[in-house]
């Protein structure tokens, strides 16, 4: 059983606190991604549960054992590093093999993990060679071996593709998700690539100045963002934060924008906005929410004429990121490649209010939740 | 000190797996590439346990079994493999260095006996030719007894039939490798004093690996039928 448990988990370094007070907890199985810009804290809160970090105060509890006190080798987990860490004089093979020879394992049992690690991982082409002939994405695959061979209960990866290029990452990032499921056992991943994050975990735990900001699923923290950082964060283009006031309209809201109405859906509870009425709050919307024409499947009573200035289109392929300008803020807008226009005229879209967000300015919280 | 650590973790350009492999030559300098301070630590190791001569030649046979396993690119631990290989190799290989040295000494003597003769009585010519090809024949047949005793498990007398047979089948490949390890003492001679540390630093485990590469194919040939084993384990391209 190697469910994790953080209880007011907390690390200060002198009179500075990194972690403050960080209660997780992590089934058994489970892939969690810790995501957060740098100096948020998850590094370190990665550290303290491998025990390559004094944990300051709180609880760590691994399975049903307090490990606060247990030496890092004792723990029964294995950590990748960003950096690879590997032995440079040492072959793939005895890399590889090493924590196991530390542990005086039998050498039989020693050639089979070796060989079942590599063949999963395809580098057993690689064993006999040593770190210095290898690519960084071989290095991270030798890394990740090194860590499978010891069977553990918990792999701990702290940004283990951050040092890889665009593509390796890609192939990497899936060949983690497989191992994952083939392994069966507990992931926390840490990384600072929200895409990572969205792709790989069950679970993501966002993080800003050593605290937890929201822990959920992908798909809820990226359709129901508790507050203003979690929306901004996840999601690439961000989201767009829209200071906006609300008033009442007919038996429904609106949020009136530079001048522009935007209706706010029924869906939306009344008693959450009714407080905001008449307030500033922020309206959220994703760039995928602006449309070119009202799409068939959304109910065109939820949608508004929406005007801006464009000031720039980046072209992806699939599609183009509009820059846009209004009430004096920039935006973006993701729309097809069909769309023409050029820089510096207004373009008119049609932006879908069934996916907005509104914030409390003050508290930068979501109203909606 | 960064550039030290920049050295060490600068990323290389990679292994491709699919890459062809290399043959022949390219291959036997790939790995000298590759294997050089390990060929250079087990040239240490051979001096340090062949230095009660009586270990010699199982020092010879660890050493072989050692550079066998960098031919078929196997992981290597150097000081264990070795230890183990003599222990296990000690009584046979204590035997072969017996009876080889005894079987060339006597080459030798009939070498120079009818050579000798030859020079006032022609009929003398054919014993010595004789001589010269049962000498040339011994050495080479020796050469692939300790290669084919490192890759299999079997009784002395049918290693012994096999390297007749592979010495039969591919000789000119170990004929070969004695030459370049005669050359590798032949530069150590002609460059003296500069070459004064090539004995004790490469010359004696490059020799040892050149032959265990050049007697790999026909040993894996020989085998192949009767040790199922050694055919499996063994992995590569070889000359």
């Amino acid at each position: 059983m190697a469910s994790i448990s953080l209880n007011k988990l907390n690390k200060t370094f002198g009179a500075l606190k990194v972690v403050h007070d960080i209660d997780l907890d992590i089934a058994d199985k489970e892939f969690v991604v810790l995501v957060g810009p740098s100096g948020c804290g998850k590094s370190t809160t990665l550290r303290m549960i491998a025990g390559l970090e004094e944990i300051s105060g709180g609880e760590l509890r691994i399975g049903a054992d307090l490990m606060n006190d247990v030496p890092s080798k004792d723990r029964d987990i294995a950590m990748v590093f960003q950096n690879y860490a590997l032995y440079p004089h040492m072959t793939v093979y005895k890399n590889m093999a090493f924590g196991l020879e530390l542990r005086k394992a039998p050498r039989d049992l020693i050639e089979t993990k070796v060989q079942e690690a590599a063949k999963i991982l395809d580098i057993t082409h690689l064993l006999n060679r040593k770190p210095k002939a290898l690519s960084g994405g071989q290095r991270q695959r030798v890394a990740l071996g090194r860590a499978m061979v010891r069977n553990p209960e918990v792999f701990l990866l702290d940004e283990p593709l951050s040092n890889l290029d665009a593509k390796l990452r890609g192939t990497m990032r899936a060949e983690i998700s497989k191992l994952h499921k083939r392994l069966n056992a507990t992931f926390i991943y840490v990384t600072h690539d929200q895409v990572e994050a969205m792709t790989m975990a069950d679970r993501i735990v966002v993080m800003k100045d050593g605290h937890i900001q929201q822990v959920d699923t992908p798909q809820n923290l990226y359709d129901r963002p508790v507050n203003m950082f979690v929306a901004g964060f996840i999601g690439a283009p961000q989201m767009n934060m829209l200071p906006s006031t609300i008033q009442r309209l007919g038996t429904g809201f609106v949020a009136v924008f530079d001048g522009q109405t935007l209706p706010l859906p029924p869906s939306f509870d009344a008693r959450l906005i009714e407080p905001y009425v008449d307030r500033q709050v922020v309206v959220g919307i994703r760039p995928e929410n602006f449309h070119e024409y009202v799409p068939a499947d959304i109910d065109p009573a939820h949608t508004a004429p929406f005007e801006a200035r464009m000031e720039l289109a980046e072209p992806m392929g699939s599609e183009v990121h509009l820059n846009l300008l209004a009430g004096g803020r920039p935006m973006i807008a993701r729309v097809s490649p069909r769309f023409k226009s050029a820089v510096g005229d207004q373009v008119r879209l049609i932006v879908d209010m069934t996916h907005a967000q509104l914030f409390d300015p003050e508290t930068e919280r979501s109203i909606l939740l | 000190m960064q550039w030290l650590e920049a050295m060490w973790s600068r990323e290389g350009k990679g292994i491709p797996k699919d890459a062809p492999k290399r043959q022949g030559l390219a291959l036997f300098v790939e790995i000298i590439a590759r294997e050089f301070f390990e060929l250079v630590k087990l040239n240490l190791l051979f001096l340090a346990s062949a230095l009660p001569l009586i270990t010699l030649p199982a020092a010879v046979f660890a050493s072989a079994s050692i550079c066998r396993m960098m031919v078929e690119d196997r992981n290597v631990y150097l000081l264990r493999d070795y230890l183990e290989a003599m222990r296990a190799h000690a009584l046979r290989a204590t035997v072969w260095g017996l009876a080889s040295g005894l079987a060339l000494w006597i080459c030798v003597e009939a070498i120079l006996t009818y050579g000798a003769k030859a020079h006032d009585n022609l009929v003398y010519a054919v014993p010595f030719a004789v001589s010269l090809l049962a000498t040339g024949f011994i050495g080479l047949c020796s050469a692939h007894f300790v290669v084919l005793s490192v890759m299999s498990q079997r009784k002395v007398l049918t290693i012994l039939k096999l390297s007749a047979l592979a010495t039969l089948a591919r000789p000119l490949p170990v004929l070969a490798a004695l030459g370049f390890a005669a050359s590798l003492w032949l530069l150590h001679v002609l460059f003296y004093p500069i070459s004064v540390f090539m004995p004790v630093t490469i010359n004696i485990s490059l020799g040892l690996f050149a032959l265990s590469f050049a007697a790999n194919k026909a040993a894996r040939m020989v085998l192949g039928g009767i040790d199922k084993n050694a055919t499996e384990s063994a992995g590569g391209a070889f000359l």
